[in-house]
């Protein structure tokens, strides 16, 4: 009961300090963007010809990828930025203290906090990802083949993020959690593209070091799992051809995100969230 | 009926700095305690152990006869932490009604317009945390502790940020308080209102207790007096019980007495001596 509580006053403060308000402007704008920028796509000419209909679909393919490539560090800002101060702020300005004086159990407050956080989260992924892919159909007729699939991954990126700022932020200020979280989702990126570095070149010990780093920090392992279902078959196909067994670049993968590192992601954020939540009944106030 | 506070050996390190070292107390039901001395003495760090967010690393203690912390206990105390800021994009009201959903206040909304009244906020219930002074947050602090009418209130440095009418607009409240029997331990340096509404005091300085007692034996008996002859003020360093044979005695000796003026030593110069010596 508390937890909803919590989590309702997150989510009251998220829309009572206009950030709800902001960010959905600012979608629509980059949402019209996109439509002229699609809509430029499918009626441009070259060589005194419109652009065929497969070859609007595959560039349209590509930018969706890369624009879903941007909108996974605004996520991740987004989780780490909101996540922290959820619980560092009430800490840092002592509201906490006569919160926690009341008959409320610490992990209540913690799993509220992220409750409230995560669910703005998903929101967010959900209508911005969702209008984006909207928009682009209605430009261009493409779909790419998993969309729901590849914004719950992306979901699953803010969960990571956020998770790990608001556990942090249960023992360190806010302001260092958020970046401490944003550094460590820039760091799995990095680790991510080592990897396929490491898998292209046969290099098992970069390939390792690689697959580390997602195990011990699993966003880039997300991001990989969504990029998988937005990229077209054919991409898939090309990219497998031309690195042999792997991949190169953070824009193509070669496979699914294997079920074995779904369920270490998920095992990861309650293990993350319960350390957070031990951090926070464990601390002087 | 237990105590409302019993402390045995309570003790707080922090690293190698003893923040509190040895507090032993014995608060009586619808007792007014004061908890006195210096910045960095321990007290809020006390207080904070009380009421259960802070873990103690020697001795124990108890509140309402249940060890602090007592989930089931918390929704039986009030408490007004020293600092402390609310989210500024609250109104007072909302606070209030958010305190009231965690004690599960049943009647909240006839319980949160009385403390509003109570602390002389009901007139800016409406309005957000963000817009009121410091002395205006103070009072919604001490409306959220007065929440659920608990049985014992901490109240730590109450009148801090208070102006003149706010702090005895607090002494006013706290003699209320003490009518309807709740307990209340107040943290404060602020001597002359410790000394004015609390039954008894407890001095502490660098982490210890220096001194305890009713706040007439701490002062302890005052001796002499001052009077006003022709010629000046003489001091006379006699007990309050040779006050007339002195009197008596000047005049009989034919001078000319304008005024008498017992010396009264105060909490404040009792306060000094104390942690000054120790």
């Amino acid at each position: 009961m508390n937890v909803l509580l919590f989590a309702g006053l997150t989510l009251r403060e998220l829309m009572r300090r206009r950030l709800v308000a902001a960010v959905a402007i600012l979608t629509l704008v980059i949402a019209v963007f996109t439509a002229w920028g699609m809509h430029r796509l499918a009626t441009a000419v070259v060589d005194g010809s419109p652009i065929s209909e497969p070859a609007v679909r595959a560039t349209a393919a590509a930018i969706v990828i890369l624009l879903a490539f941007l909108f996974s560090f605004v996520v991740a800002l987004g989780a780490a930025l909101v996540g922290a101060p959820a619980i560092g702020e009430s800490i840092a300005n002592g509201e906490i203290l006569a919160v926690l004086a009341r008959p409320v159990r610490r992990t209540e407050v913690v799993l509220g906090r992220w409750l409230g956080t995560l669910t703005a989260l998903i929101v967010y992924v959900a209508a911005a990802g969702g209008l984006e892919l909207i928009v682009v159909r209605a430009m261009t007729g493409y779909v790419p083949p998993h969309p729901l699939d590849a914004l719950a991954y992306m979901a699953g990126l803010a969960a990571v993020v956020t998770t790990a700022a608001i556990a942090l932020a249960t023992r360190v200020p806010a302001l260092a959690a958020g970046i401490v979280a944003v550094m460590l989702f820039g760091l799995a990126w990095i680790g991510g593209i080592v990897e396929a570095i490491g898998i292209a070149l046969g290099n098992e010990r970069l390939a390792d070091a690689g697959t580390l780093v997602a195990l011990a920090f699993p966003s880039d392992a997300l991001w990989r799992g969504a990029l998988f279902n937005l990229q077209p078959a054919v991409f898939t196909a090309i990219a497998a051809n031309a690195n042999g067994n792997g991949n190169v670049n953070p824009f193509t993968v070669t496979s699914p995100m294997p079920n074995a590192l779904l369920a270490w992601a998920v095992g990861w954020i309650v293990v993350v969230l319960t350390a957070g939540i031990v951090a926070f009944r464990t601390r002087d106030l | 009926m237990p105590d409302a506070i019993v402390a045995r050996a309570l003790a707080k390190r922090f690293g190698r700095i003893d923040a509190l070292a040895d507090l032993t107390l014995r608060v009586a039901r619808g007792e007014c305690r004061g908890f006195l001395g210096p910045n960095g003495a321990g007290k809020s760090t006390a207080v904070k152990m009380l009421v259960g967010l802070v873990r103690p690393t020697g001795g124990d203690a108890e509140v309402l006869g249940k060890p602090v912390g007592d989930r089931a206990t918390r929704a039986r105390i009030g408490y007004l932490p020293e600092l402390f800021r609310y989210p500024d994009w609250l109104s007072a009201r909302e606070v209030l009604a958010f305190h009231a959903r965690l004690l599960r206040l049943e009647g909240a909304p006839r319980e949160i317009d009385a403390v509003l009244e109570e602390v002389g906020l009901r007139e800016r219930a409406g309005d957000r945390v963000g817009t009121f002074s410091k002395g205006m947050q103070q009072r919604l602090g001490i409306a959220v502790a007065l929440l659920g009418t608990p049985e014992i209130l901490f109240l730590d440095e109450p009148t801090s940020a208070l102006d003149p009418v706010g702090r005895s607009d607090v002494r006013a409240l706290i003699e209320r308080l003490r009518a309807r029997g709740t307990t209340v331990f107040l943290n404060s340096h602020l001597l002359g209102e410790v000394e004015r509404v609390c039954d008894r005091v407890c001095v502490v300085d660098r982490g210890r207790v220096v001194a305890e007692g009713t706040v007439d034996a701490l002062v302890g008996e005052s001796r002499g007096v001052r009077v006003q002859l022709d010629d000046g003020w003489h001091e006379f360093d006699v007990a309050p019980s040779e006050i007339p044979a002195l009197v008596a005695r000047l005049v009989g000796a034919g001078a000319l007495i304008h005024a008498v003026e017992p010396k009264h030593v105060t909490l404040e110069e009792r306060f000094l001596a104390l942690v000054q010596h120790a």
